[in-house]
């Protein structure tokens, strides 16, 4: 994994359902290479990461899940947003850009000072 | 909601087989590989580094595994299948532990079974008996007696926070005159059934029409469903024909539902009349009905919803005593109280507290020596079990996973040893019946099975499965992975941390089995003691009949007159020798009478209860029960309604209101008369053997007898009182052939009643006591036996060494004695302390009630405690000479080559 940083699961969370709004219906390896090139390859996905956050997404009913075939004509799961998952995207979405701009004010230099 | 869902997913994935994501991941690997390639790889670099990059696949397994199902359950579940399997496996040793801990768990749950059917749910049938008191009046010494109706009419309609109902058991004759039926029944007030909501099974049950006051004007009756199909085939027609009760027609106006007994606890009544008839149906005088003293209502309310026993027995207590001030001539410094039904003091479950208390103790004692036997097997066992330990350590597993699966497959025999208890349980329950008095009415016990025993029986098991798994999961603590994984041969002795640690187990079993030894010794001692008292009249050679004349339409004179004739016919049969009839009967299990009494020349303190027991007797029945007179004169035929009142007291009576001074013929009032003191007979015992000495009074028959008191028929003769039997029943027949209602019986037997709770207590703790020194002993000598197993090795060499086999046989059997030296004053401390907290329970209410104090638990004998720590001296002893006698055989060729 060299220097790349590793992906805390909440925000994997968040990125696989914006990927998945973005993409549409993507499978595991897809959705993987997209948010790693979104990164600009900063992060770096390997199984043990991805799985257990889709398999958690899935449990909570915010993304579903069936088998496909790929561009490439590869038999592959394919997981799409569900109706809850979009609610879920909004809400999440929100409150992470406000927890951003909260901890950007907090570490932008000091201007009345 | 989102967790919910999740916990669904996981349920569902417990039983799914995921073999999805073998090819999800697989088809990942593969898109990797493809884009690696593209990316200008050789095919093997591109797998080598998409390996890389994806991480172990066995990890993404579990990771994902773990999050499909739920962990705990799936590990759970593996448990149970390996403990089930080293169940099989090990088919004696499962034995031994599922059936130790089915005498330990069965015990308590029979006594709990007891306790359940007699205390915690005492009446069946009822809408929502929690809600359900009992309501009593409390005289001025504190002592709780039953209500009188016109009280109970006061309470019915001022008091608002719950609906009272009252009842009176009796029996009546049912049926025609020359085969009459005696049933029992309760005479109740009109809204009985309202209070305790109960519905008719069929037909109805009383309407608010009938509960009013008014003396003979109901003349209906609802019948138990137990007599409805004994008698009548469960015939639904029978509503609105009549039924002929004391020579009385009653409309049968419903049957109550099966489970429904009537209002006192464990006792099943038949036939259910409104108080109104007692005039009718009883002869009893209609102004009686009006008489506040005359107390014989057992009083049951209703909570109403919301409402606390606390506020309604400070709304009731209120009204009784101002009550008490306004009816100052009859109930003054009188009150009224409420209790939960189960401490009812009427009723066969109110002597069973103390003794079912003491036995819920005990058997908790045997479960836990049965505990410690369970414990020390699985600490064997673990031990044998090191090297699997170790490997699994070895292999990962956590101390609190192996620690986890020894709980676990202590729960599965525990519940293995749970199902067989139950099934003990619900044989050996019944028992109770067997055990309790055989009084006159019949005896409802619950022993449905609901959810409280299986709830107990299942938490018995779990507290079980830990208290056992405690010791060996201790041991788990201790294993030390480098030390042994390597190590191939067994070691010679056990670690001295385990060996100590057993031995702590033994000498906690031996400790319980002292205190339950003696438990069972000082009560049995105790039986012994209270039955060594002489009750101060002669019993033996009596026979006692119990005539039921005024339900065969007897009036009072009538009674008297067949009485008299009765006697005097007995009289020339031959081998009779005294004949004598009277009201109350001693030391029966029936309710006592008393009257308030005015002594001339005797001031009462204020507020001393001056109610004094009373009977009322024929003139021979002194000298026929040889109660002696110490003073004065016995009644005499011409002490009549013409003759002047008398009375004859007792020394007890002498000492408290008339000490010093001549008693004959001092004059006391009651009942509106004056009576004149013309004797005085010994003390003798009146109501139970362990009462200490109480005034009594005595009152001639011929004066005094009245339509509502019972009529006990003595016979003395020289041979047994079995054999005059058939002869009363023949003389009564020849006098009036329409007596049916007799009821014969050696008044040493029905006395003995009297010691019915010391007896069962004497019975099942002597039980317990075996119990819990057979199982102590199986300890003992399991912890010896496996002892010497371990050091087979160690007493080789010192045989080979010169060893003799009485020097082998002496080390164990010194070892056994040396935990038994340490277990006994432990023992003996832990029974102090319950001897002390038992002696300290508070044993409130009637005569009946049978306190620990009774049952001898508070007497600290030495001797007991010396004899019952030799006892188990002895018993230790012989555990331990078995194995030593088997050590001192070995062979040292053989032991020392024994691997």
């Amino acid at each position: 994994m060299g220097d790349k940083k590793d992906v805390w699961q909440g925000t994997l969370a968040l990125m696989v359902l914006k990927t998945l709004e973005a993409m549409g219906p993507l499978h595991g390896y897809g959705i993987a290479r997209r948010i790693e090139q979104t990164s600009g390859d900063l992060l770096a996905l390997n199984y043990g990461t991805l799985y257990p956050a889709l398999l958690k997404l899935e449990q909570e009913g915010a993304i579903a899940s069936e088998w496909g075939l790929s561009e490439n004509n590869r038999k592959a799961k394919f997981y799409r947003l569900t109706r809850a998952g979009k609610k879920q995207l909004q809400k999440e979405a929100d409150s992470w850009e406000q927890t951003t701009a909260i901890l950007a004010r907090f570490l932008a230099p000091a201007e009345e000072a | 909601m989102k967790s919910l869902r999740v916990l669904c997913c996981r349920i569902r994935g417990l039983f799914k087989r995921n073999d999805e994501l073998d090819a999800e991941l697989e088809s990942h690997l593969q898109f990797q590989v493809e884009d690696n390639v593209r990316a200008g790889m050789s095919p093997e670099e591109a797998g080598r580094q998409a390996r890389i990059k994806l991480g172990g696949v066995e990890q993404t397994r579990q990771a994902v595994r773990e999050r499909s199902t739920l962990p705990f359950v799936e590990s759970l579940a593996q448990d149970i299948r390996i403990a089930t399997r080293t169940m099989v496996c090990n088919p004696a040793f499962t034995a031994v532990v599922v059936l130790t801990l089915a005498i330990g768990i069965g015990t308590s749950t029979t006594v709990f079974s007891w306790i359940n059917a007699t205390l915690l749910q005492p009446l069946a049938g009822v809408a929502d008996p929690s809600r359900l008191v009992v309501v009593e009046s409390v005289a001025a010494n504190h002592e709780l007696v039953p209500n009188s109706y016109p009280d109970f009419q006061d309470f019915r309609d001022h008091l608002h926070l719950f609906d009272m109902a009252v009842s009176h058991p009796a029996f009546f004759s049912v049926g025609n005159q020359d085969h009459a039926d005696r049933v029992w029944g309760e005479l109740v007030s009109g809204n009985f059934f309202a209070v305790l909501g109960v519905h008719a099974a069929v037909g109805r049950v009383f309407l608010p029409t009938e509960y009013g006051d008014k003396p003979g004007a109901f003349p209906v009756v609802v019948i138990s469903n137990r007599y409805w199909h004994s008698h009548f085939n469960g015939d639904p027609s029978i509503i609105g024909r009549t039924l002929r009760i004391n020579q009385h027609q009653l409309t049968i106006v419903g049957v109550a539902p099966v489970r429904f007994h009537g209002s006192m606890p464990v006792t099943a009544y038949d036939l259910w009349i409104p108080y109104m008839q007692q005039p009718v149906l009883n002869g009893v005088q209609e102004w009686m009905l009006r008489n506040r003293q005359n107390r014989n209502m057992l009083g049951i309310a209703r909570l109403k919803p919301g409402v606390t026993i606390d506020q309604a027995t400070a709304e009731l207590a209120a009204l009784a005593t101002r009550m008490a001030v306004a009816n100052a001539d009859v109930s003054e410094g009188m009150s009224a109280t409420m209790l939960p039904v189960w401490k009812s003091p009427h009723g066969p479950q109110a002597m069973l507290v103390a003794p079912l208390r003491i036995l819920m103790a005990v058997s908790l004692l045997v479960l836990l020596i049965a505990c410690a036997n369970v414990a020390n097997l699985l600490l064997a066992r673990a031990v044998g079990r090191e090297r699997e330990f170790i490997a699994r350590l070895a292999l990962g597993a956590t101390r609190s996973r192996l620690a986890r699966q020894i709980l676990t497959e202590a729960l599965v025999l525990a519940l293995a040893s749970g199902i067989i208890s139950i099934l003990l349980t619900i044989w050996m329950s019944r028992a109770l019946g067997f055990l309790l008095p055989r009084g006159q009415s019949a005896l409802a016990l619950n022993f449905d099975w609901n959810a409280r025993v299986l709830l107990f029986t299942l938490a018995l098991c779990i507290l079980t499965a830990l208290a056992a798994s405690i010791a060996p999961a201790l041991h788990i603590r201790t294993l030390n992975l480098s030390a042994k994984l390597n190590e191939g041969s067994r070691t010679g002795t056990a670690g001295t941390r385990l060996q100590s640690l057993r031995s702590i187990l033994v000498i906690a079993e031996i400790a319980l089995a002292l205190t339950a030894v003696i438990g069972a010794a000082v009560s049995a001692r105790g039986f012994q003691t209270t039955r060594q008292i002489k009750p101060g009249f002669d019993p033996s050679h009596v026979l006692l009949s119990h005539f039921y004349l005024n339900t065969s339409g007897y009036t009072l004179d009538q009674r008297k007159e067949f009485c008299r004739r009765l006697a005097d016919k007995l009289q020339t049969t031959p081998g009779v020798t005294d004949t004598a009839y009277s009201d109350g009967v001693p030391l029966g299990l029936e309710t006592s009478w008393w009257e308030e009494l005015n002594i001339e020349g005797y001031t009462p303190s204020p507020g001393e209860n001056m109610k004094i027991f009373r009977n009322v007797i024929s003139p021979e029945y002194l000298g026929l029960l040889h109660i002696p007179l110490v003073k004065g004169r016995d009644f005499t035929e011409h002490d009549d309604d013409k003759a002047d009142g008398v009375m004859i007291v007792n020394q007890e009576f002498v000492r408290r209101y008339l000490p010093g001074r001549n008693p004959i013929g001092r004059r006391v009032h009651g009942w509106g008369y004056w009576f004149t003191v013309i004797g005085v007979a010994a003390d003798s015992k009146y109501h139970s053997l362990g009462e200490s000495p109480l005034p009594y009074t005595y009152f001639a028959f011929r004066q005094l007898y009245r339509a509502d008191m019972n009529l006990a028929f003595y016979t003395r003769s020289r041979q047994s009182p079995d054999a005059l039997i058939n002869t009363v029943l023949q003389k009564v027949h020849e006098l009036d052939p329409n007596v049916t209602a007799v009821n014969s019986i050696p008044m040493e037997e029905y006395i003995a009643a009297s010691l019915y709770p010391q007896k069962i207590a004497a019975t099942l703790l002597g039980c317990m006591g075996t119990l819990a020194l057979l199982l102590a002993a199986v300890g003992i000598y399991s912890l010896m036996a496996y002892s010497v197993v371990q050091r087979t090795r160690e007493i080789g060499i010192r045989m080979a060494l010169g060893a003799t086999p009485g020097y082998v046989v002496t080390t164990i059997v010194r070892e056994a004695l040396i935990l038994c030296a340490a277990g006994l004053p432990a023992g003996t401390l832990l029974t102090m302390a319950l001897g002390h907290a038992l002696a300290a329970l508070p044993s409130a209410g009637s005569y009946l009630n049978v306190g620990p104090k009774l049952l001898g638990m508070s007497a600290a004998n030495p001797l007991i405690y010396l004899s019952a720590a030799i006892f188990l001296a002895v018993v230790t002893t012989l555990a331990a000479v078995i194995p030593a006698r088997r050590a001192a055989r070995i062979e040292p060729a053989t032991a020392l080559r024994a691997e």
